[in-house]
C-alpha cells in the first residue's frame, strides 16, 4: 500500500504549492473560517517580532500560541510552507497507519465473536471481510489530505494543523498500544488546545481493551492500570508546562493561552457558536455563560464513555466531533480531522438515514460562509444575523452528521446480536428508535 | 475667543466683549479682530436687558454697544474653527471676515477664556482643547510665518496650565490664575441676576481703560494687574519664549494700532545706490533670522539608521531540556537494547 500512498501525498503537496504560488493565498489566509485568533499565522509572526523586539509576546492579546511553537518556529520561519505541508503529510501517514492496524483489531474481534457465536444468525451480509477493509487506510489519507477544508487551512498556514498531527500521533499510540507514549501525546494535544483532555476516556477505555482489562469499578488491575496512565499523562503535562517557563522565563503562556481558550474574550466572527451570544450578552451573565458553553464541551464524554465503552475508537471520533463543534474557536481544519475517520465508517451507510440532507447542508453552508461575510461587511447589505444562522446551520449539520452515525454505529450493533429482521410482539416488523 | 454657553455663563462673553471693546477702541479695525462668542447674551431670552452685555454692575459699562462684529457666533465656535483660524487651513469658501490674515509682521494677540481645567480648555460643554494641541497650533504658525509676536491671554480656572507647553519662539503669554487654582468672578448683578465679569478680566479692563494710543505703559505693568489680594487667584505670565525685555513691550503693541508717522517736508529720492541696501541687513530681524527652519526638525535623528535589533534566542536551558526529554521518550519506545545493535 505504500505506492498509492505515496501518490496521494505527491499529488496532495503538489496542489498545496500550487495554491501557495497563486493569488488565492493571501485570500483564504484572511478568511476567518479558516484562521481563529487562536491559529492565525499573522498572530505567529507577529508574536515572532515581538520576541525580536526585547518584549514578551503574550503582553497584549495578540498572540496565543504556546511557547514550544514559538520555539519551533524561531528556526523554521522562513520554511513556514514547507513545514505546514510536512506536517499534513505527517497527520495522513499517521492516520494510514493508525487505521490500518484498527482495521486488523476489529477483523480479530469480529471473528472472535463469531466462534463464540455471539452473532445472530441471519446477519451475514452485515459481517465485514478484509476485501472491504482493504482500502480503508488509504481512503483516510485521501480523505484527510485532499479534503478542501485541510488544503484551505494548510494555504493559510494555521496552527490548527499541528494540533491535528499532534492528535494523529496520539491516535496512532493508543492503537498501537503503547500507554507511554499515548500518555505523552496526549498531553503535548491538551498543552496546544486545552480540549483533547476529553480523549483521555476513550483512549483509556482501548487500552484497557487492548490489556484485556475489564471495565469493572471494583476490579483491582483496572484502577491500577486506570492510576498508570492518569499519572503518566499529568505527568507529562506537568513536565511539558514547566519546560515551557523556562522559555520565557514567566509564567504569561498560562492566561494568554489556557485563559484566553476558557474565557472567550476575543469575539471575531467564526464558524463556532461563542461569538454571537457573547457579542450580545450583558456583562454580569458572560461568567455564567461562558461557563455552560466551556462545560458543553467536556459534558458528553460521560454518557459516551458509559455507552461506547465497547467501541473506544468509534468514542473516539465522536469526542474529536464534539471538540471541534463545540470548542471557543473552531475552524475548518479541526472539521477536517474527525471527517478524515468517515471512510472508517463507511460500512455503515446503508443505516445512515440524512446523507442528502446532510451533504447538502454542509456544502451549501460551506459555499454561503464567504458569501454573506461579504454581504455582512463589505456589501453592508447583511448583518451579523445572516453570518450567524449560517453558523447555526453549519453546526447543525454537523451534529446531524455525528448524530446520524452514533444511530447508524447502534443500530448494526443490535442487528448483529440481535439478528436482521425484527419482529415485534404481535409479529410486524420493527423499527429501531434512538432515544 | 469665548468658548461658553448658556445664560449663567454671561460672564465670560462679558469678558470677551470688554477686550474686544479695548481693541477697537484703540485702534484694531474689525477686519483684524476674529471675535468668537459661543453664546449670544445681548438678545437671550433670559436678558432682563436685551440688546445689552454689561460689564460692571449697576450697568455702568454697556460693552455691547452699536459696534460689535461678531465672526464665529454660537455653534460655529468649534476647537476645529478655532485651529483652523490660528493655522489658516481654511476652506476656500471662508469670508475674509473669518480668516486670521496676518504675516510674518504682524503681532496678534488671542484672548480665551471660559471653563477650563489642568491642561484643558473646555468648548461649548462638548469638547475640549489641551494645551497641546494650542502649543501645536502655534508652532505651525510660527513655521507658516503667521505672526511675528503672539500674546496670549486666557481667563480660566487653572489657566496657566494652558501657556506651559509652548515652544514656539515670541510668544508671550498670561493667565488668570495657577494650576490647582479657580479663576474668580466679579460681584453678581443683582438686577440681571448673573456674576458679570470674572476678577482678571476685570481689573484688565480697568487698567486698559487707561490706556490710550500714546501711552508707553509696557508688559510689566500689565503683569502687576490683579495681585492676589483683588483676585484670589494668582495670575502668571510667561516670557522665556519672548526675544525682547518685556520692559520694552508696549501694551499698544498688541492691544492697539499705532503706527510711527513722521511728517516730512523734504523729498527723498529713491534712485540712490541700490547696491548700498544689501550690507544693511536690520539687525532687529534676529526673530525670523536666527531660528532656521531646517534646526528646528531633528533631522539628525531622521536619517540616522537605528542600529539592528538583537534577536532573541531561546535559552540553553530549555533546549537542552527539550532534547533531553524527547531523547527519553524515544528510548523508553524503543529500548535500550536495540541501540546495542547499533553501537
Amino acid at each position: 500500500m505504500a505506492a498509492p500512498l505515496l501518490l496521494v501525498v505527491l499529488v496532495a503537496v503538489t496542489v498545496r504549492a500550487a495554491l501557495y504560488r497563486s493569488s488565492l493565498a493571501a485570500f483564504i489566509s484572511e478568511r476567518v473560517e479558516v484562521a481563529s485568533p487562536l491559529n492565525a499565522w499573522k498572530r505567529v509572526v507577529e508574536g515572532l517580532a515581538l520576541l525580536d523586539l526585547g518584549v514578551s509576546p503574550y503582553s497584549g492579546a495578540i498572540f496565543h500560541e504556546t511557547p514550544l511553537i514559538i520555539y519551533l518556529f524561531h528556526f523554521l520561519i522562513e520554511y513556514a510552507e514547507l513545514v505546514f505541508m510536512i506536517t499534513d503529510v505527517l497527520t495522513a501517514v499517521a492516520l494510514y497507519l493508525a487505521i490500518q492496524d484498527f482495521n486488523k483489531v476489529v477483523f480479530k474481534k469480529q471473528k472472535f465473536l463469531i466462534e463464540l457465536d455471539k452473532y445472530a444468525p441471519d446477519v451475514a451480509e452485515l459481517i465485514r471481510t478484509p476485501m472491504e477493509m482493504y482500502y480503508i487506510p488509504l481512503k483516510v489519507a485521501l480523505f484527510y489530505l485532499l479534503n478542501p477544508y485541510t488544503v484551505m487551512s494548510c494555504v493559510a498556514k494555521s496552527t490548527c494543523a499541528i494540533n491535528n498531527t499532534v492528535i494523529a500521533f496520539f491516535i496512532l499510540a493508543t492503537i498501537k498500544g503503547s500507554s507511554f507514549l499515548s500518555a505523552v501525546f496526549l498531553a503535548l494535544a491538551t498543552y496546544q488546545s486545552l480540549y483533547p483532555l476529553t480523549l483521555f476516556a476513550p483512549a483509556l477505555l482501548y487500552l484497557l481493551q487492548r490489556q484485556f482489562i475489564p471495565i469493572k469499578l471494583k476490579s483491582k488491575s483496572f484502577w491500577l492500570y486506570t492510576m498508570q496512565y492518569a499519572a503518566l499523562y499529568l505527568c507529562s503535562l506537568v513536565v511539558i508546562i514547566c519546560l515551557s517557563f523556562f522559555l520565557l522565563n514567566s509564567w504569561d503562556f498560562i492566561p494568554s493561552v489556557y485563559g484566553f481558550i476558557l474565557s472567550v474574550p476575543d469575539l471575531t466572527p467564526n464558524i463556532g457558536l461563542f461569538w454571537y451570544f457573547f457579542a450580545e450578552m450583558f456583562e454580569h451573565f458572560s461568567l455564567f455563560f461562558v461557563c455552560v458553553f466551556q462545560i458543553n464541551v467536556f459534558f458528553y464524554t460521560i454518557p459516551l464513555a458509559i455507552k461506547l465503552k465497547e467501541h473506544p475508537v468509534f468514542f473516539m471520533f465522536v469526542q474529536i466531533a464534539i471538540i471541534s463543534i463545540f470548542k471557543s474557536y473552531p475552524t475548518v481544519g479541526d472539521i477536517a480531522l474527525y471527517m478524515a475517520f468517515l471512510p472508517v465508517w463507511s460500512h455503515l451507510y446503508r443505516f445512515l438515514r440524512n446523507v442528502f440532507i446532510l451533504s447538502c447542508v454542509l456544502i451549501v453552508c460551506s459555499l454561503l460562509f464567504p458569501v454573506l461575510w461579504h454581504l455582512w461587511i463589505y456589501a453592508g447589505s447583511a448583518n451579523s444575523n445572516f453570518y450567524y444562522a449560517i453558523t447555526l446551520t453549519f453546526n447543525i449539520g454537523q451534529i446531524l452528521l455525528i448524530s446520524d452515525y452514533f444511530y447508524a454505529f447502534l443500530r448494526r450493533e443490535y442487528y448483529l446480536t440481535h439478528g436482521l429482521h425484527l419482529t415485534r410482539q404481535d409479529g410486524t416488523e420493527a423499527m429501531l428508535v434512538l432515544k | 475667543v469665548c468658548t461658553s454657553r448658556f445664560w449663567f455663563n454671561y460672564r465670560h462673553v462679558a469678558n470677551t466683549l470688554s477686550v474686544y471693546r479695548s481693541v477697537k477702541r484703540l485702534g484694531i479695525p474689525d477686519s483684524h479682530i476674529v471675535l468668537m462668542l459661543a453664546d449670544d447674551m445681548a438678545c437671550n431670552p433670559r436678558n432682563p436687558k436685551p440688546a445689552t452685555v454689561f460689564s460692571h454692575k449697576n450697568m455702568e459699562l454697556n460693552v455691547y454697544g452699536d459696534d460689535v462684529e461678531v465672526d464665529y457666533r454660537s455653534y460655529e465656535v468649534t476647537v476645529e474653527n478655532f485651529l483652523r483660524v490660528l493655522t489658516g487651513r481654511i476652506p476656500p469658501s471662508t469670508p475674509r471676515s473669518k480668516r486670521l490674515l496676518s504675516d510674518d509682521r504682524s503681532n496678534i494677540l488671542i484672548y480665551m477664556t471660559g471653563h477650563g481645567g489642568n491642561g484643558f480648555l473646555k468648548f461649548q460643554d462638548s469638547e475640549e482643547i489641551t494645551n497641546v494641541e494650542l502649543a501645536d497650533a502655534f508652532e505651525q504658525m510660527w513655521q507658516k510665518r503667521r505672526y511675528n509676536e503672539l500674546l496670549f491671554i486666557i481667563d480660566t480656572c487653572q489657566g496657566a496650565s494652558m501657556y506651559e507647553r509652548f515652544y514656539s519662539p515670541n510668544i508671550m503669554a498670561l493667565a488668570s490664575s495657577q494650576v490647582g487654582e479657580d479663576s474668580l468672578s466679579h460681584q453678581p448683578d443683582l438686577g440681571i441676576g448673573v456674576h458679570l465679569m470674572d476678577r482678571y478680566t476685570f481689573y484688565v479692563l480697568e487698567f486698559l481703560e487707561e490706556i490710550h494710543p500714546a501711552s508707553q505703559t509696557n508688559m510689566n505693568d500689565l503683569f502687576q494687574v490683579c495681585p492676589k489680594s483683588l483676585c484670589v487667584s494668582t495670575p502668571g505670565h510667561r516670557t522665556d519664549l519672548f526675544q525682547r525685555d518685556p520692559q520694552n513691550v508696549l501694551i499698544t503693541d498688541f492691544f492697539g494700532s499705532v503706527r510711527k508717522v513722521e511728517i516730512t517736508t523734504e523729498t527723498i529720492s529713491l534712485d540712490r545706490d541700490l547696491a548700498g541696501f544689501e550690507s544693511k541687513i536690520p539687525k532687529d530681524e534676529l526673530a525670523t533670522e536666527t531660528l532656521k527652519y531646517a534646526e528646528q526638525l531633528p533631522v539628525a535623528q531622521i536619517i540616522h539608521q537605528k542600529p539592528k535589533q538583537k534577536d532573541w534566542h531561546p535559552p540553553g536551558g530549555f533546549i537542552l531540556g527539550l532534547w533531553a526529554l524527547i531523547i527519553m521518550v524515544f528510548f523508553k519506545t524503543y529500548g535500550i537494547k536495540h541501540m546495542k545493535h547499533i553501537f
